[in-house]
């Protein structure tokens, strides 16, 4: 039993609720809520017209196109509209996620193989993200051009005359699915580990075996792994903007609401962009709001149950050992590639065509030669140190509230610290300048006037939770009476905190301050919009970090530095994959089990 | 020295009321100990006390002063905890060392109270080691030493012996009886060993359910139980349903099913029909050994050895169940279906009125 102690009308502790609170309720909710004035004045009919929903697609999903002896095979999806798109897509996605996600955890967590291994170390490398760079190595190795991607020209040397490859809206999906499945993947993996192995062991014994074992014992087990991943990769669908951006394709929600910030926040206008918003926030919150109960339920059971016994494996049979090796390896390969490309992209004078040319070290050069790009990563280090400070303090403070401090508030805070997580960083950005350029016009908290503060702020406020949830799982596992020992013997709050709580707690602390930098270091849907709002890489004093510049090489179309701004771009992915994995698996290693599911939020 | 006051407090947890119209009255320097069984509110009485639960209804002093709404760090009461609280990352010295350093005293001053606490609870030698890196009996007298360092006006303790073997748990209490005479500190000795607060304290209180059911000294509660729950906790006993034949101020006389016995009032009349006896079991004997007896006919059901006594389940004649005795272990030895007399002093047979039957049932989850 947890038993907080009671906090009466003491400042101090008072301050640990209120002052975070005071933060997201300022620099969240208000931001949040003012997207609703802009449409005081909006015509809602604008929404149903063709551009946004249509009734059916302005392109032919595949086309077929004769050649010279050759076959040209473009995929391209559909064209529905803006809305249309973005919601068939998300849910598209979040089948297909679901889908491989559930059955390479089912494999990898349950079964054993020949091989188990590498299909586990292979599902997990999609979890690096390098944004933008990842999409266009997807673009280079799958999609369709006149040149012949990588794909095709294997298949051309098998002798099959065929350039085949993905375009558009399916461009996007598939970029999205390589991708995010990885996100199913970890939470199902969480969540099969949690899972007390007499259940399964149990049917086992009763005579259960492969497919009928799964799904009549497994996967009501898992079902809450399940939802949260596709939640997740549904979400991470709906606000993308890499695949769109590389794959040109304009005609989705996350796009129209990121042009807004590179057409319109400078001269006004672009007056569906807060429409298009809202529609997003409710788009995302709908099946956060249906899946409540099982997601916090879920993340109860995960923090209150102590290590459960390992499962031992089940021997794969012969059956499954062929879908394993036939289908899902080259899955698996297929969506590690890209990955591995970003890597070769970074090493190699030119990619355009289907494959790499020429090795060379000078885009790793042009990072710190190029003033442009290099003013990108002292941002990102800046924007970094000063959030995870402010982190440090107001996510300490709110964990340890929500751990610690009774008050009728802090529920209210319990709640409002984790939704960040939970509304789109597009969303965030759109709320933030309507707010701030609202009520703030001329000040330093004026997107306009500085960028930078107001970018800063964002990353603060979305990347918290990470911290906040961090500290009160350490919490959780410290007795109260260690604190009440302490307040007996005549200390104050901030004294207990600073001798007993702090000593005991920091690793909990360093732990969610590191996944939150990590987050703040690849975040994109601020980046690219509150960050392109202090001009663009050409200036050396823009204020983007290196997401902003990411996506900006990917865009260019000239070299820099004499090298290939792409793979410029990529170099720079490397970097970051490298940090994140360094990252990622340190706070791994530190938290066990619980550090996947935080990973995975 | 400071005298407590605990005066009508209600406490609730939501739907649960932890406390009901608790009153309590602590004598300047006595150890007083709260017994009841698991849940009863112990713990959280203390809390009160303590200051870490504010009651909704209710007042606490500390002599004169009302610290109903005080905050823990301004009461002068310090709680040693169940599972003792130890700040893992300190040493034995910081551990203790930490209330003075709180306080602002001089280094010197801080100095030599540690190693007089330390001293005082035969901890010498081990101010550098590290809780991990000491035995439960040691990390239990660091919990002490922390707590009586400071000189506080209250001293609370919450089961501070649960933890540990039965050998160091009888050592322990002696200890801590001995210390708080020296120190003369009002201490409140939570416990749910009957034992423990017979043997320690000067006054004990019994609670049930969220309240406490009888106040008085461990003589008085042992053998003088005014409340149906003292006399079945305490001690080992049986309960029976009986008969009032006749009944006085003092006595009752009884019908066990066709056994005849006298039995201590408390509260019973002839117009009732019927009662609740509570025997103390464990001073029956197979012989009448005092003036004032009560005796008891039947037949034995089955017998146990317990090491120092013998259990003997009885059905008395013309009753539908068996009681149990616990004799000493000398006397011979009764066969299964052999027919014997038990006896025991009046003293340790009392009668409540029957509605106490459903309080007794409750207890036994029946
Ligand atoms: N913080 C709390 N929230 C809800 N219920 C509580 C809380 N603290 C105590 N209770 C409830 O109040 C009742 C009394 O609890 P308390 O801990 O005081 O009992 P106790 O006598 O100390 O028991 P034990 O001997 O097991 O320690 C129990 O029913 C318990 O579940
Ligand atoms: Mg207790």
């Amino acid at each position: 039993m947890i038993r907080k102690p009671l906090v009466r009308s003491d400042v101090a502790s008072m301050l640990f609720v209120v002052v975070p609170l005071s933060i997201l309720i300022m620099f969240f909710l208000a931001p949040i809520a003012s997207i609703t004035t802009g449409l005081l004045t909006f015509d809602w009919r604008l929404l149903l017209t063709p551009f946004y929903v249509g009734l059916s697609s302005v392109v032919s999903p595949i086309t077929v196109t004769h050649v010279g002896g050759e076959t040209l095979i473009a995929i391209r999806g559909f064209d529905m509209g803006v809305i249309t798109n973005s919601v068939l897509n998300a849910l598209i996605v979040t089948l297909a996620t679901t889908a491989i996600g559930t059955s390479v955890a089912i494999l990898v967590g349950l079964f054993d193989f020949p091989g188990r291994r590498l299909f586990a170390a292979l599902a997990m490398i999609p979890l690096l993200v390098a944004p933008f760079v990842n999409a266009y190595v997807v673009k280079l190795l799958y999609g369709f051009n006149l040149q012949g991607n990588t794909v095709s020209a294997v298949l051309e040397a098998l002798g099959l005359h065929v350039k085949i490859g993905v375009a558009g809206l399916a461009g996007v999906a598939l970029t999205q699915i390589l991708s995010f499945y990885t996100i199913v993947y970890v939470n199902v993996l969480a969540t099969l580990r949690a899972v007390d192995a007499t259940l399964i062991e149990q049917a086992v014994n009763l005579g259960s075996r492969g497919f009928k074992l799964v799904r009549s014992v497994v996967l009501p087990l898992i079902a809450p792994g399940v939802f949260t991943g596709a939640t997740l990769a549904y979400m991470l669908s709906l606000e993308d903007v890499g695949g769109p951006i590389v794959f040109s394709f304009r005609k989705v929600i996350s796009y129209q609401v990121y042009l807004f910030f590179r057409q319109y926040a400078l001269i006004g206008g672009g007056g569906s962009a807060a429409a298009l918003s809202l529609l997003m926030l409710l788009l995302a919150v709908i099946p956060m709001i249906f899946l409540r109960r099982y997601l916090s339920l879920r993340y109860y059971a995960m923090l209150t149950r102590g290590a459960p016994r390992p499962l031992r494996r089940i021997k794969l049979g012969w059956l499954g050992k062929v879908v394993a090796y036939l289908v899902v390896l080259p899955i698996l390969v297929a969506a590690a590639a890209p990955e591995i490309g970003i890597f070769v992209l970074a090493l190699c004078h030119r990619w355009v065509g289907p494959f790499p040319t020429g090795f060379t070290l000078n885009n790793y050069a042009v990072l710190f030669s190029e003033p442009g790009v290099f003013r990108g990563i002292e941002n990102s280090l800046i924007y970094v140190a000063i959030a995870a400070t402010a982190i440090a303090f107001l996510g300490f403070s709110a964990g340890y509230a929500i751990a610690r401090v009774r008050s009728v508030v802090t529920p209210a805070l319990d709640a409002l610290s984790i939704t960040p997580l939970a509304v789109p960083g597009l969303v965030m950005a759109f709320g933030y300048f309507v707010f701030l350029h609202g009520i703030a016009r001329g000040t330093p908290l004026d997107p306009l006037i500085s960028p930078a503060v107001v970018l800063v702020i964002a990353y603060i406020v979305r990347k918290m939770p990470f911290t906040v949830r961090s500290v009160f799982a350490g919490l959780l596992q410290i007795p109260s009476s260690v604190e009440e020992a302490a307040q007996c013997l005549g200390a104050r709050r901030l004294r207990i905190v600073k001798n007993i709580v702090l000593p005991l707690a920091w690793r909990s602390l360093a732990a969610g301050l590191l996944l939150s930098a990590v987050y703040i270091l690849s975040e994109v849907s601020l980046s690219v919009t509150i960050g392109a709002l202090g001009g663009d890489i050409t200036s050396p004093n823009h204020c983007g970090p290196i997401t902003f510049v990411m996506m900006s090489l990917i865009q260019s179309p000239s070299t820099i530095g004499g090298a290939q701004p792409q793979a410029v771009a990529a170099a720079m992915g490397t970097i970051l994959m490298l940090l994140e994995a360094l990252i990622l698996f340190a706070a791994l290693a530190k938290l066990g089990r619980r550090g996947i599911v935080s990973i995975a939020m | 020295m400071t005298r407590i006051v605990v005066d009508n407090v209600t406490k609730r947890f939501g739907r649960v009321t932890a406390l009901r119209r608790v009153s309590l009255d602590v004598r300047e320097g006595e150890l007083f100990a709260i017994l009841g069984p698991s849940g009863c509110g112990k713990t959280t009485l203390l809390r009160v006390i303590a200051g870490f639960e504010v009651p909704e209804e209710g007042r606490v002093m500390f002599d004169d002063e009302d610290v109903t709404f005080k905050r823990p760090d301004e009461r002068g009461a310090v709680m040693v905890f169940q599972n003792w609280a130890l700040w893992p990352h300190m040493t034995v010295y910081d551990n203790v060392a930490y209330g003075l350093k709180v306080r602002r005293l001089p280094k010197n001053e801080i100095d030599r109270r540690v190693k007089m606490v330390l001293e005082l609870v035969g901890l010498k030698g081990l101010e550098n080691r590290y809780p991990h890196q000491l035995s439960g009996g040691q990390q239990q007298r660091v919990a002490l030493a922390r707590a009586l360092v400071v000189e506080p006006r209250v001293l609370l303790l919450d089961e501070p012996l649960t933890n540990l073997d039965a050998r160091l748990r009888l050592r322990l209490r002696g200890e801590i009886r001995k210390i708080q005479r020296e120190l003369g500190i009002t201490t409140i000795y939570v416990t749910h060993d009957q034992e423990e607060a017979l043997a320690l304290a000067d006054r004990v209180a019994v609670m049930w359910n969220g309240k406490v059911v009888e106040m008085g000294t461990p003589d008085e509660i042992y053998h003088r139980p005014k409340h149906l729950f003292t006399a079945f906790f305490i001690g080992k006993t049986s309960v029976a349903e009986a008969k009032v034949i006749d009944a006085d101020g003092n006595y009752v006389l009884l019908r066990i099913g066709d056994v005849v016995i006298r039995a201590l009032n408390h509260g019973v009349s002839v117009d009732d029909g019927s009662a609740v006896v509570v025997f103390k079991a464990e001073n029956a004997r197979l012989k009448p050994m005092w003036r004032d007896c009560a005796k008891l006919v039947g037949r034995v059901l089955v017998t146990m050895y317990l090491g120092a006594s013998l259990e003997i389940r009885l059905v008395p004649h013309g009753y539908n169940r068996d009681l149990s005795f616990y004799i000493p272990i000398e006397e011979e030895i009764p066969r299964p279906g052999e027919e014997v007399e038990i006896y025991l002093p009046v003293s340790s047979v009392h009668a409540y009125p029957v509605e106490g039957l459903e309080l007794v049932k409750e207890i036994l989850g029946e």
